[in-house]
C-alpha cells in the first residue's frame, strides 16, 4: 500500500500552485452563461428602450409649445397686444398670435369657424375671454395674469402711486424644509422607480438563481462539483455572479434614467438625485445578497423544477410585502420600516429621496441590512449545503436544517 | 489503492449500506454489482464525499481520504447530466478548472478527448443537441478530467452502444495501465465478467461476495462432471459425494468430503472408459443469483 504510486501527489501541488479560486470560476460561469443568453439580453435592451422612450416622451411633452390665436375687437387690441408681448414671461410654452376682428359678430363667427381659439373683449366689470370650450387653460392663466397686472398698474397710476409701492411689504417669502411640491412629486416618482427596480431585479434574478440551483441538483452535476470543490464556494460563486449581473443591469438603468432626465426640464434635479441613487445602490447590494442566498435555498429544497413554485412561495410573499410596503408606507410606519431589513432596502432610499433624514439614519439602516445579509448568508449556506445533495423528493426546511450531511 | 472499511449509512430506520468493506486495487477494474436498491450508488456517493458517512471509513493509500484526494478522482454520478444549454467544450473546461486544471491546459485536453470520442466537430454544440449516446460520451470525458487518480463510475455503460462501450473500455484500460484504480457499477453481468478483474457483490446493503472472477467461481463447493462409457448409476453409492444430476452415462457431483473426487476418478477408470472428468465452475450470473437471493 505504501509503495502505491498515485498521480494525486503532483496534482495536489498543481492545485496549490494557485489557479483561480473555485468561487471565481463559478461566478464567471454564471455571468458568462447569462449574458450570452438571448432572453436576458433582449430583456435588458427592452427595458433600456422603455426607459429611454418614457423619458424622451416626457421631454417632448415639456418642450412642446402651445400656439394659440387670440382674437381681439378694436376696443381690446391694446390689451391683447399687451398679453401677447407679456406671454413669454408668464409661460414660455404659450405662443400667441393676434387676429384683429371688426366686431362682436365677426368674433363669434371666427370662434365657430375655428379661425381663432379665444376672443378677448371688455366686459361690464373687467375683461372677458371667450372660447368654445375650456381647453385653453394655459392661455387663460396668461391672460388673467397680464390683464391683472395691466389694470392694476393703470389703477395705481390713477390714484398717483405705483404697483411696487402698493405691494411693498406684502411678500411672504417661502422656505420649505422638505422642499417644494414639485420636488416632492419628483421624489415620489423616483422613489417608486427605486422600489420597482428592486422588486423586479430581486424577483427576476432570484428566480433565475433558484432555477439554476435546481438545474444543477436535478442533473446531478452538483455531485461532480461537490466532489471537486466545497459547496460553500459554489454558493458564493452563484450569489456573487447573480449579484454582479443584477448590479450591472441596475447601473445601466440608473445611468440611462439620470442621463435621460438631464435632457428634460427636470434636469435641475439630477445632481440632487445622484446622492440618493448612490445610497440606493448600496441598499440594493446588501438587500440583494441577503435575498439571493434565500433564493438559492429555495432552489436547493426543490428536487425538480416543478417544486420551485412551492419552495419559493415564502420568498415571493416577502417580495410582495417589500414592494407594497415600499410604495404605500408613509409617516411613522415608513420611518420604522426604513430600519427593518429586508424592507429597509427599499424604504430607506425612498426616505433619503424625500429628504429630512438625519445623516446617521441611512448608515444605521444599511448596517442593519448588512448584518441581516450576513445572517441569511450563514443560515442559507447551511440549508443549501444540506438540502442540495438530498435526492428523492422535496426537502422541508426542518429536514434541511437538522439533517446530517 | 482505495479501501472501503465497514462503511455504513442509514436513512431514517433503513440501513442502506451496512458495514460494507472491499478494496479497489490500483491498476485493476473492480466491478460493483447488485440489484436495484442494493446500496451501490449510496456507497459510491460516500466514497466521493457527496454523502455523509454514518460509520466506517474510506482509505486512500494507507490514510483516510481527504477532500483534495477526492478532487483528483474522476466521478460519474448515476443520473447524469451536465448543463443542457451550454456548449460541451465550455462546460468540460469548466469542470476541469474546478478540479484544478489551468484554463489553457484544460482546453487542449478537452479538445483531445472530444476528438477521440468523435465529437471534435461538435465542441460548440449545446449538450442537449447531442444524441443520448454522445451525451454519455461527454459525461465520460467529464469524469476523466484531469487525468484521474482513481475512477468511480456509477453505471458508466448504460445507454452506450457496443462501439461506444469498446472505446470506453479502451479508455479505462489506459488508466488501469497507469495504475489507476477503477470502480464501476453495472447491471450488465456479461459486461462485468468480460471487463472486470475483480468483483464486489452487494445485496440489501451488505457485501455478499468479493474477489476476482475466478476466485468467486472457485469459491463454492467444487463440482465435477463425469462422462463414462457405460452407466453411471454406481456413483450414487460412493461416500463423500452428493450427486446433483444423473443422466445415463453422465453424472454431476458435488464434493462434500475432501479427496472424494480422487476416489471417484479411480473407481471410474477401474470400471471402464472415462470420456470426461472436469471441474464445473458456476457462471457469474449463477453466483450472483445465489449470492443475492
Amino acid at each position: 500500500m505504501s509503495t502505491q504510486h498515485t498521480p494525486s501527489d503532483d496534482r495536489r501541488t498543481r492545485t496549490e500552485s494557485g489557479n483561480e479560486p473555485a468561487w471565481l470560476l463559478v461566478t464567471r460561469r454564471e455571468v458568462v452563461s447569462r449574458i450570452t443568453d438571448k432572453s436576458f439580453l433582449i430583456g435588458t435592451v427592452l427595458m433600456v428602450a422603455m426607459l429611454a422612450g418614457f423619458i424622451g416622451f416626457t421631454a417632448w411633452q415639456d418642450g412642446k409649445t402651445d400656439s394659440v390665436t387670440l382674437g381681439a375687437t378694436p376696443d381690446a387690441v391694446a390689451m391683447a397686444t399687451a398679453v401677447k408681448d407679456a406671454a413669454p414671461e408668464v409661460d414660455d410654452s404659450v405662443k400667441i398670435t393676434l387676429v384683429d376682428l371688426d366686431d362682436e359678430d365677426a368674433a363669434k363667427a371666427a370662434l365657430r369657424e375655428d379661425d381663432i381659439d379665444a376672443w378677448l373683449h371688455p366686459a361690464d366689470d373687467g375683461w372677458q375671454l371667450t372660447s368654445e370650450s375650456s381647453e385653453q387653460d394655459s392661455l387663460t392663466t396668461v391672460v388673467q395674469t397680464v390683464v391683472r397686472q395691466t389694470v392694476l398698474a393703470d389703477n395705481a397710476a390713477k390714484v398717483g402711486t405705483s404697483v411696487a409701492d402698493l405691494e411693498a411689504g406684502t411678500t411672504v417669502s417661502t422656505d420649505f424644509l422638505r422642499g417644494d411640491a414639485e420636488k416632492a412629486s419628483v421624489a415620489q416618482a423616483v422613489g417608486f422607480v427605486f422600489v420597482f427596480l428592486f422588486y423586479l431585479s430581486a424577483l427576476i434574478f432570484g428566480m433565475q438563481l433558484a432555477s439554476s440551483v435546481i438545474e444543477e441538483k436535478q442533473s446531478r452535476i452538483v455531485e461532480i462539483i461537490a466532489a471537486a470543490i466545497p459547496l460553500r464556494q459554489l454558493l458564493a460563486g452563484k450569489v456573487l455572479g447573480n449579484t454582479a449581473l443584477a448590479m450591472i443591469q441596475l447601473l445601466i438603468y440608473l445611468a440611462v434614467g439620470l442621463v435621460g432626465l438631464s435632457f428634460t426640464s427636470y434636469s435641475s434635479y439630477v445632481p440632487a438625485l445622484s446622492g440618493p441613487a448612490a445610497w440606493f445602490i448600496g441598499f440594493f447590494l446588501a438587500g440583494f445578497v441577503a435575498l439571493a442566498c434565500l433564493w438559492a435555498v429555495a432552489g436547493s429544497l426543490a428536487s425538480r423544477a416543478e417544486d420551485l413554485q412551492t419552495t419559493s412561495t415564502p420568498l415571493t410573499m416577502l417580495m410582495l410585502v417589500m414592494f407594497f410596503g415600499g410604495i404605500s408606507l408613509d409617516g411613522r410606519g415608513q420611518v420604522i420600516a426604513s430600519f427593518i431589513p429586508p424592507v429597509s432596502a427599499v424604504v430607506m432610499p425612498k426616505r433619503i429621496l424625500a429628504g429630512g433624514v438625519e445623516w446617521w439614519e441611512p448608515l444605521l439602516a444599511l448596517g442593519l441590512l448588512a448584518a441581516f445579509a450576513a445572517v441569511t448568508v450563514m443560515v442559507g449556506e447551511r440549508l443549501y449545503r444540506r438540502a442540495l445533495l438530498q435526492t428523492g423528493g422535496r426537502v422541508s426546511l426542518r429536514q434541511a436544517w437538522s439533517t446530517a450531511e | 489503492m482505495l479501501e472501503i472499511r465497514e462503511l455504513t449509512r442509514r436513512f431514517g430506520d433503513k440501513t442502506a449500506v451496512d458495514r460494507v468493506s472491499f478494496e479497489v486495487p490500483a491498476g485493476l477494474m473492480t466491478g460493483f454489482v447488485g440489484g436495484n436498491g442494493a446500496g451501490k450508488t449510496t456507497t459510491m456517493r460516500m466514497v466521493m464525499g457527496v454523502l455523509g458517512i454514518d460509520d466506517g471509513e474510506v482509505l486512500w493509500g494507507d490514510r483516510p481520504i481527504t477532500r483534495l484526494d477526492r478532487r483528483s478522482f474522476g466521478y460519474m454520478p448515476e443520473e447524469r447530466g451536465l448543463y443542457p444549454k451550454q456548449p460541451i467544450l465550455d462546460q468540460l473546461v469548466y469542470v476541469a478548472q474546478l478540479k484544478g486544471m489551468a484554463r489553457t491546459e484544460a482546453r487542449s485536453e478537452v479538445q483531445e478527448l472530444l476528438e477521440r470520442f468523435g465529437l471534435g466537430e461538435r465542441a460548440k454544440d449545446h449538450l442537449e443537441k447531442l444524441s443520448l449516446g454522445n451525451q454519455q460520451r461527454v459525461q465520460i470525458i467529464a469524469s476523466v478530467l484531469p487525468k484521474p487518480a482513481a475512477l468511480i463510475l456509477d453505471e458508466p455503460f448504460s445507454g452506450l452502444d457496443p462501439v461506444a462501450v469498446d472505446s470506453m473500455v479502451d479508455l479505462l484500460r489506459e488508466y488501469t495501465r497507469d495504475d489507476v484504480p477503477v470502480l464501476f457499477s453495472s447491471h450488465q453481468l456479461d459486461l462485468v465478467e468480460r471487463l472486470c478483474d475483480r468483483l464486489v457483490v452487494l445485496s440489501h446493503g451488505r457485501r455478499v461476495a468479493a474477489g476476482t472472477v475466478s476466485e468467486l467461481r472457485d469459491a463454492g463447493v467444487p463440482r465435477f462432471r463425469l462422462v463414462l462409457g457405460g452407466d453411471a448409476g454406481w456413483v450414487r453409492d460412493l461416500r463423500g459425494l452428493e450427486v446433483l444430476d444423473l443422466d445415463g452415462t453422465t453424472a454431476l457431483v458435488e464434493v462434500q468430503q475432501e479427496g472424494a473426487e480422487q476416489h471417484l476418478v479411480a473407481e471410474a477408470t477401474s470400471r471402464g472408459d472415462v470420456h470426461e472428468f472436469v471441474r464445473v465452475r458456476p457462471a457469474l450470473s449463477e453466483i450472483y443469483r445465489e449470492a443475492t437471493a
